[in-house]
């Protein structure tokens, strides 16, 4: 039954940590914890294992100097507000739907914690006939892709701590350092809404860019209010840095309606009868614009300004010109 | 169902002693083992270990006190796990995201109980919102998507208008739903294509009209995960070179050999499923791509491609 012995022991090891009212020495864990086998050694090894174990689970295990000792002394804790899940009461049917939503969606490469944070918000409940959330039980209905660095992002945003990372853009690598308010997943990718203090104002990270790890300072290391930050810096001819030029782009009505998605409603200029389109697109990396001007092929053609449009038939006219030669 | 070891065993006791322990009348053996996803014998090993668990010095005051009756649990607890431990950040984002998910798909209710129970979780977590993670699973103009998905769950044939975009080429096939699912940014559908007479996956975005006929299908069980990008074994394959400044190419499509090639290129092999698609990547690289190899039907594909744009611009 070492199976059970192992149980009952991280338990009373949790239950006297959580009690405590002050850090308890390795001594006092010895002599006051029952399931340790006796004799110094026996009890260290075992005793490390067994803080590993709870802090792999996300049990907040802290040691620290005890206060008021001399010579310091080491003591273990575990703080109950760390420890303990603020009841969120949640009803049964939304409970259910939030059983349903990790069914349906698989998060990240995450696999098997999905369970584990039901059982702790009062396990698993069988969604009744509708959760009103527009999906059939049991289907998987979305895939996220997985990151590094959203859970350290998530933890910053509800810690409000504020997080330093590399961060790759035109210019080459920079170290950034933001107060991270939003996650957001849209195009198929993540970006970071969050104040970035060199530039002071509100800025979108994508955050495949991110180089390295993401660092953070202690919680309740900025206080807002939340920036505002500016729409659409995620489509790749917006990057670049300096001013942007205004391009016109005419689009055959086969392909208007998927050019319309891209470019947004906004920069729609006219529109023919019979459906052909004229977008007006701020462009500040003109080959990321060049390259999504010609994934229309001959769809589509740059009517503004001049010198753009020159670019794309110097540009055609290599391509042409080497298959020649 | 197998032995649990020490972890699964301590994850389900730290969630269930808490949980049972609030209930006032306690809860029935088959409640507990359904919620917490453990067979009653499993369960019955963790009680008879709970049963001992408590703090020096082990005084009935100070053990956690659990009464068996019948088929029923009832604890009492000494001032200790009261409550379950908190969501590690990763399973607090898991499970945020994927209820975010789920309430951004058309025709969610706003005010439905995944919404409450996001609400409710997000102010548990600390945060003033569940704003705090926004998702979009992919563009969706009409009502195509919500069609798709009862076609799907009805097993009813549909008839789609649809733009391919590889093909470059516009059709109306007739289609087995066989699920909608969204993939990478994008809503896709998966399906029986009785026009081509195969397995096709169609992006959502790409269709301008649906009907639903009345035709039903069966639904083959047990698909993996929706593969988006398919190539045929008897698809043509072309070899190119890439400059350093295209190696970005090896992540963005699928490559099925990487070589390297004299002058710091790469040589890498493509599967093409339709001459537009060689097209637009040639286009779109230029000088930074070469052909090495290619047969004779794709041959000088991006140089044609070039004159036929250059002829639009009047060149």
């Amino acid at each position: 039954m070492a199976q059970s012995d192992k149980l009952e022991r991280l338990m009373n090891l949790t239950a006297a940590l959580l009690d405590a009212d002050r850090p308890l020495t390795a001594d006092d864990i010895a002599e006051r914890v029952t399931g340790y086998a006796e004799g110094k050694e026996a009890f260290r090894r075992t005793f490390e294992r067994d803080k590993d174990e709870l802090r792999q689970l996300g049990v907040p295990l802290v040691m620290e100097v005890i206060a008021g000792s001399y010579p310091p002394e080491h003591g273990y804790r575990i703080d109950r507000a760390d420890y303990e899940l603020p009841d969120p009461g949640l009803a049964p049917d939304e409970l259910a739907a939030l059983r349903l939503a990790l069914q349906a969606v698989r998060v990240g490469e995450q696999t098997g914690d999905g369970s584990e944070a039901l059982w702790k918000l009062g396990g698993v409940v069988d969604p009744g006939d509708d959760v009103g959330v527009g999906a059939p039980p049991g289907d998987a209905v979305a895939s996220l892709p997985p990151d590094p660095s959203l859970v350290p992002l998530f933890s910053a945003v509800l810690e409000r701590r504020v997080a330093r990372f590399a961060y790759a853009s035109a210019g080459g690598d920079a170290e950034r350092v933001v107060e991270p308010w939003r996650l957001e997943y849209r195009r198929g990718r993540w970006y970071l809404t969050a104040y970035d203090h060199d530039r002071g104002e509100g800025r979108n990270f994508r955050l495949d860019r991110i180089r390295g790890e993401v660092a953070l300072d202690a919680p309740g290391t900025f206080e807002g209010p939340e920036p505002t930050a500016p729409e659409g810096l995620d489509q790749p001819w917006t990057y670049g840095e300096g001013e942007a030029v205004t391009a016109v782009l005419r689009v055959d009505n086969e392909q208007a309606r998927w050019a319309r998605e891209q470019l947004g409603d906004d920069s729609v200029l006219s529109t023919e009868p019979d459906g052909a389109t004229t977008f007006a697109v701020p462009v500040t990396s003109w080959p990321a614009f060049r390259s999504f001007v010609l994934s229309f092929l001959d769809h589509a053609e740059v009517l503004e300004p001049a010198e753009l449009r020159a670019d794309v038939v110097a540009w055609l006219s290599r391509i042409a010109g080497e298959a020649v030669r | 169902m197998s032995p649990l070891n020490a972890q699964d065993r301590l994850r389900r006791m730290l969630a269930i002693v808490p949980w049972v322990a609030a209930q006032p009348d306690g809860a029935t053996i088959e409640e507990i083992c359904r919620r917490f996803e453990l067979d009653a014998e499993q369960l019955q090993a963790c009680l008879d270990t709970v049963f001992m668990v408590g703090v020096h010095p082990y005084t009935p005051d100070a053990l956690v006190d659990v009464l068996v009756d019948h088929d029923r649990v009832q604890i009492r607890l000494p001032d200790f796990f009261t409550r379950p431990l908190r969501l590690t950040p990763a399973q607090a984002f898991a499970l945020l995201a994927a209820g975010r998910s789920l309430q951004s798909v058309p025709g969610a209710d706003p005010q439905g109980p995944l919404a409450r129970g996001l609400a409710k979780l997000a102010e548990a977590l600390g945060a003033d919102t569940s704003e705090v993670v926004e998702v979009d699973l992919g563009e969706v103009s009409g009502d195509a998507l919500a069609v798709l998905q009862r076609a799907t769950a009805q097993g009813r044939t549909v008839e789609i208008d649809y733009y391919s975009y590889g093909r470059d080429a516009q059709g109306v096939r007739r289609v087995d739903p066989w699920r909608v699912q969204a993939e990478q940014g994008r809503w896709y559908l998966e399906g029986y294509c009785h026009s081509s007479d195969a397995v096709r996956v169609f992006r959502v975005d790409r269709i301008r009209r649906v009907s639903v006929l009345d035709e039903v299908f069966e639904r083959p069980q047990g698909a993996g995960p929706l593969e988006v990008f398919r190539p045929e074994p008897t698809d043509p394959r072309v070899v190119l070179d890439l400059a350093p400044s295209a190696a970005w190419v090896v992540g963005q499509y699928p490559v099925e050999a990487v070589a390297e090639a004299p002058g710091g290129r790469l040589r890498v092999t493509l599967a093409v499923a339709a001459r537009p698609w060689l097209e637009r990547l040639l286009l779109r690289l230029g000088p930074d791509a070469s052909v090495v190899d290619a047969p004779d039907e794709l041959a000088g594909a991006g140089a044609d491609a070039a004159r036929r744009v250059l002829a639009r611009y009047g060149e």
